[in-house]
C-alpha cells in the first residue's frame, strides 16, 4: 500500500529522533559565507554563531534549488509513495517556489506542496501534526486541508537583540519603519500572514518579554505547549521561562533552537515564543 | 474717532472695534506683570503673552475693517481670536469672544441689556471649552464679571457704569481665587488668567472713557492695586490645569459621583437659580450658567439619567456629554467622535511610520508639537509626520495647529500637544477642520515620545488614541529648568534663578547646580523598578556636562540603563523619562 511521506526543510530544525520516527525527509537551505557554503543544520549552532561573530561580512542564505527537491521527491515517488512537502513561509524564503518548480518538473500528481506561512517551531508543529495524521491513516487531501486550518492558529512572537541582522538580511518586512529611530527601541515582532511584522515597540528587554508572554492564552486549556525560540540567548530564556510559568503554571515549555539560517536573519540573542492558539 | 459722547447708552460696531484695539494696547503694556505670576515659576507657557497674542490676532483683523455693525465686529473678533488663540487661557479668552459674538449676532448696535446678555453667552462658551471646569480660575472671574453686568443692567446705568460694576465684581472674584484653588493659596497668588481678563476689561473701559472725554486717571487700575502687594501674585494657566496634570490617571473625584454630565438647555424663561437648586442635591461640582434662553449645566453625579430628565422638563437639551470619570481615558470627547472605523489599509503590512515612507490619505498622520532641533529629529525618526515648533518656548496658536493638520494628506490625524498648556488649543483646532482628528493628552515631550512608540498604523484611530494615552501615562517624566521668581510650591520655598526639578508637574528638587538638581530629581523619582532613563539635554548644556551627569547616575544606579540624547530644547536644561 502506498505510504505518505513528509518532506520539510532545515528551518523546521527537528531533532534526528523525530525525523527517524516519522521518516521525514529534510531538504536543507544554505548559509553562504564569503569563503564557504554551509548546509543548514550540518554544524552545531555554537560553532555556527561563533563563525558569524568572527565573519566580517554577514553571510547570506539561500533556498534549496528545484533540483534538490527533485532528488528528494524522486526517491519517494519512485516507490509509488506520496509526498506532503511543508516549508518555510513564501513570505520569508523562496523555498516553497523551488518545491513547486520541482513538482512541476516531475509532472507528478502525488506531491502536495504546503506553504506553512511560518518557520522554525511553527513549521515543526505543522510537520509533527501531519506526521501524526499519517499514522492515523488520513489521506493526503485530508491532511493538507487540516494543515491549512492549523497554520492559521500558529502564533510566533519574537524579540531580536538588534534589528541589524534582519535589516542586512533584507527580511525585515514591516519592521522597516523602525530603522530611522534614534532612541533605543526593543521591537517586538511577529509572524503575520507569513511575514515578519511589528507587533509592538517597547524600550527594554524586560518589557518586551512581558509583552510577548501576555499574548499567551490566559488558561492552559487553550494550549498544549509553548516553544521558546532562541539563538545564543540562554540567560534571557531563563527569564522568559519564569514569566511563562507565572502566567500558565504547569504549562509544558520546550526550548527550541533556531536553525542557523533563521538565526542568521534574527541574529544571536533573539528569543521568542511559538504556540498554537485554539 | 467718533465724536465724544457724555453718556453711552448704545454700543456701535465702531465702539466695540475701538474698545478691542485699545484693550489690546493696554494689555500689551501689562502682560509682563501677568507673566511673572505663574504658580509654577517656570519660564514657559506664559499666560500674559498667550492672552496678548490671542488679543493681537483679533486686533490685527479689526485694524483694517471699519463701518461695520456690532454683530460683524464681534464676529470678526471671535473668529480671528480663535485662530490666533495660544495656551489654555488664550483659548478660553477666545471662547468668551465667541459667546459674545453669538449674543450680538445680527445686531447693528447693542443696548445695555443686549451687551449684558452677550456676556452671559460668553460664559456659557467659555465653560464649554473646558471639559472639567475648575473654580478659582479665569472661568470664575468671567462668571462674576457676567454677574456684575447683570446687576449693572438692573441699576440702569450707562456702559461706563456697566463696565465699572462688572470690573468690581470680577476683581472681587479674582481676590477670592486663592480660597477656591489650594495651589494658588499655597503659592500666595491670584489667578493669572483671571487677572488677564480684568486687565482686558480695564482696557475696554479706558476706551469708553476716552470716548466719553473722561480722564484716564479716573480708573483705579488693578495693576496698581493688586500687584503692589507682594503676596498677591497670580498663577498662570496653571490655575486651571496644573492640578489636572499632577493628578495623572487618578484624577481626583468623588467616587460616589462618577458621571461627569454636561449639557445645554435651550428654552424660554429659564431660571438659572431654579435649575441650580433642583440639581444641587444630585451631585457635586455643579455649575449652572447662562440666561433665559440658554443654560449650561455641568455636574458630577451618580445618576445622569435623572439630570437629563430634570433638564428636559425645562427645555430642549443639546450637546449632551456624559463621561464616566473612572475610565476617562477611554471615552474622551474626541475619542468617541473618532468612531470605530478601521483603517482601510489595515491589511497592508508595510508600515508607514518611517520618515522615508510617504503618507497616504487613508493612513493616520501624526502632528507633534516639539521644541529643540534634537527632539524634533527624534520625533521625526519615530514617525511623526509634521512637527510644529514651539512647545515650551512659545505655545503655538490654534491656527498653527490647524495648518499642520491640513498640510498632511491624511484624513485621520493624531495630535500630540506634548505640553499641558497646548491641549485646549489643539482641541479647538480639531473643531475647525473637516478631518477626523484626535488629541492624545500628552503633557511633556518624553510623554509624547512614549505615546508615539505605541502608535500602530494598522489599528483604528480611536484604538490608537487609547493605547497612546495609556502608554504616555506609564512613563514618569522629569524636567529641569530655573525659577523665574520666588515662589512657594508643594511646601518648598523656591528662590528666583534657582535650578528646579519637576516631575509630571510636581516640584521635587531645587538647587544651585543643574547636574546636582537633576540628580536630586532622579533620586526623588526612582523607586528601584525603573529600567531605563532617557535623558535629553538642552541647548544650554554641553555634551561633556551631560556625560558627567550620566557617569554619576550610572555609578549611583547600576541597574538603570541610561540613554543620552541631544534634545536642543531651550529653557529646559534636561528633560527625561524614567520607565
Amino acid at each position: 500500500m502506498a505510504e505518505i511521506r513528509i518532506v520539510t526543510d532545515s528551518t523546521a530544525f527537528l531533532p534526528q529522533e523525530k525525523l527517524d520516527e516519522y521518516k521525514i525527509k529534510v531538504v536543507p537551505l544554505y548559509v553562504n559565507f564569503s569563503d564557504e557554503i554551509i548546509i543548514d543544520g550540518s554544524i552545531e549552532n555554537k560553532v555556527f554563531f561563533a563563525k558569524i561573530r568572527q565573519s566580517s561580512k554577514l553571510p547570506f542564505t539561500s533556498q534549496p534549488s528545484p533540483g534538490d527537491f527533485v532528488k528528494a521527491y524522486e526517491s519517494i515517488i519512485k516507490n509509488g509513495d506520496e509526498v506532503i512537502s511543508i516549508h518555510i513561509s513564501s513570505g520569508m524564503s523562496g523555498t516553497v517556489e523551488s518545491a513547486a518548480s520541482a513538482k512541476k518538473m516531475l509532472a507528478s500528481d502525488s506531491i502536495s506542496v504546503v506553504d506553512s506561512c511560518s518557520t522554525s517551531a511553527g513549521l515543526a508543529m505543522l510537520v509533527t501534526a501531519a506526521a501524526k495524521a499519517i499514522k492515523e491513516g488520513k489521506s493526503r487531501d485530508e491532511i493538507t486541508t487540516m494543515l491549512e486550518k492549523l497554520k492559521k492558529k500558529i502564533k510566533i512572537y519574537f524579540v531580536p537583540a538588534t534589528l541589524e541582522y534582519l535589516k542586512k538580511g533584507g527580511r525585515i518586512g514591516g519592521a522597516q519603519a523602525l530603522l530611522g529611530t534614534i532612541l533605543q527601541i526593543k521591537p517586538v515582532l511577529m509572524v503575520k500572514n507569513g511575514k515578519v511584522d511589528v507587533f509592538d515597540k517597547v524600550r527594554t528587554m524586560k518589557k518586551a518579554l512581558k509583552r510577548i508572554v501576555d499574548e499567551l492564552p490566559e488558561k492552559t486549556e487553550g494550549i498544549q505547549e509553548v516553544a521558546i525560540l532562541q539563538a545564543e540567548a540562554e540567560e534571557t530564556v531563563v527569564t522568559l521561562k519564569n514569566l511563562i510559568e507565572e502566567r500558565l503554571p504547569g504549562i509544558r515549555s520546550v526550548i527550541f533552537d533556531l536553525s542557523p539560517v533563521i538565526g542568521t536573519h534574527a541574529g544571536p540573542g533573539v528569543v521568542g515564543l511559538a504556540f498554537l492558539q485554539e | 474717532m467718533s465724536e465724544k459722547r457724555e453718556n453711552i447708552f448704545t454700543l456701535q460696531g465702531e465702539d466695540l472695534r475701538h474698545m478691542i484695539l485699545e484693550a489690546c494696547d493696554y494689555f500689551e503694556q501689562h502682560k509682563e506683570s501677568i507673566n511673572d505670576l505663574n504658580v509654577f515659576p517656570v519660564p514657559d507657557g506664559d499666560t500674559g503673552t498667550n492672552m496678548s497674542l490671542t488679543l493681537k490676532a483679533a486686533a490685527g483683523e479689526l485694524l483694517s475693517v471699519s463701518s461695520r455693525s456690532i454683530g460683524e465686529v464681534a464676529g470678526i473678533a471671535a473668529r480671528s481670536s480663535l485662530m490666533g488663540a495660544r495656551g489654555n487661557s488664550g483659548v478660553i479668552f477666545s471662547q468668551l469672544f465667541r459667546g459674545i459674538a453669538r449674543g450680538l449676532a445680527g445686531k447693528d448696535e447693542a443696548n445695555l441689556y443686549e451687551v449684558g446678555r452677550a456676556f452671559q453667552y460668553g460664559i456659557v462658551y467659555a465653560y464649554n471649552a473646558v471639559s472639567r471646569p475648575i473654580e478659582g480660575t479665569i472661568l470664575t472671574v468671567a462668571r462674576e464679571i457676567a454677574r456684575g453686568s447683570r446687576e449693572a443692567i438692573q441699576s440702569s446705568l450707562n456702559f461706563i457704569g456697566l463696565f465699572q460694576i462688572a470690573l468690581e465684581s470680577g476683581k472681587r472674584a479674582l481676590d477670592r481665587t486663592p480660597e477656591l484653588l489650594p495651589a494658588l493659596k499655597e503659592a500666595g497668588v491670584v489667578d493669572a488668567g483671571g487677572l488677564g481678563l480684568i486687565v482686558f476689561l480695564e482696557g475696554c473701559l479706558q476706551s469708553l472713557l476716552k470716548n466719553a472725554s473722561h480722564e484716564l486717571e479716573t480708573i483705579e487700575l488693578t495693576q496698581g492695586s493688586s500687584l503692589k502687594e507682594p503676596e498677591r501674585r497670580t498663577p498662570g494657566d496653571g490655575g486651571i490645569f496644573r492640578d489636572e496634570a499632577a493628578a495623572n490617571l487618578t484624577e481626583e473625584f468623588d467616587e460616589r459621583y462618577p458621571y461627569c454630565t454636561e449639557l445645554l438647555i435651550k428654552g424660554k424663561g429659564l431660571s438659572v437659580k431654579k435649575i441650580r437648586s433642583e440639581l444641587g442635591k444630585l451631585g457635586e461640582s455643579l455649575l449652572v450658567a447662562g440666561e433665559k434662553e440658554i443654560v449650561k449645566v455641568h455636574i458630577h453625579t451618580a445618576d445622569p439619567g435623572r439630570i437629563l430628565q430634570i433638564c428636559l422638563q425645562r427645555g430642549s437639551i443639546h450637546d449632551i456629554k456624559i463621561d464616566n470619570m473612572n475610565d476617562q481615558f477611554i471615552k474622551t470627547r474626541w475619542g468617541s467622535r473618532s468612531g470605530e472605523k478601521n483603517l482601510k489599509g489595515a491589511e497592508n503590512t508595510e508600515r508607514t511610520s518611517g520618515v522615508a515612507v510617504p503618507l497616504l490619505a487613508d493612513q493616520i498622520g501624526i502632528v507633534a508639537i516639539s521644541s529643540g532641533d534634537g527632539l524634533t529629529d527624534i520625533f521625526t525618526g519615530m514617525g511623526a509626520h509634521k512637527i510644529i515648533a514651539g512647545g515650551q518656548s512659545m505655545n503655538p496658536s490654534v491656527e498653527d495647529i490647524v495648518e499642520a493638520i491640513q498640510s498632511l494628506p491624511s484624513e485621520m490625524i493624531i495630535v500630540l500637544p506634548n505640553n499641558n498648556n497646548i491641549r485646549l488649543a489643539a482641541e479647538q483646532a480639531v473643531k475647525l477642520v473637516e478631518k477626523e482628528v484626535v488629541v492624545v493628552d500628552t503633557r511633556s515631550l518624553p510623554q509624547g515620545l512614549a505615546a508615539l512608540l505605541a502608535f500602530d498604523p494598522a489599528v483604528s484611530l480611536s484604538q490608537n488614541h487609547v493605547e497612546m494615552y495609556q502608554r504616555a501615562r506609564q512613563v514618569k517624566t522629569g524636567e529641569v529648568t530655573f525659577a523665574v521668581r520666588d515662589a512657594r510650591i508643594n511646601n518648598i520655598q523656591v528662590k528666583k534663578d534657582n535650578i528646579i526639578g519637576l516631575s509630571d508637574g510636581e516640584l521635587l528638587a531645587q538647587g544651585k547646580t543643574v547636574n546636582g538638581t537633576t540628580a536630586d530629581l532622579i533620586k526623588a523619582m526612582f523607586t528601584g523598578e525603573e529600567e531605563i532613563l532617557s535623558l535629553f539635554y538642552g541647548r544650554e548644556i554641553t555634551s561633556s556636562q551631560a556625560d558627567q551627569l550620566v557617569g554619576k547616575i550610572e555609578t549611583e544606579y547600576p541597574s538603570l540603563e541610561v540613554e543620552l540624547h541631544y534634545g536642543g530644547q531651550p529653557l529646559y536644561y534636561y528633560l527625561f523619562s524614567l520607565e
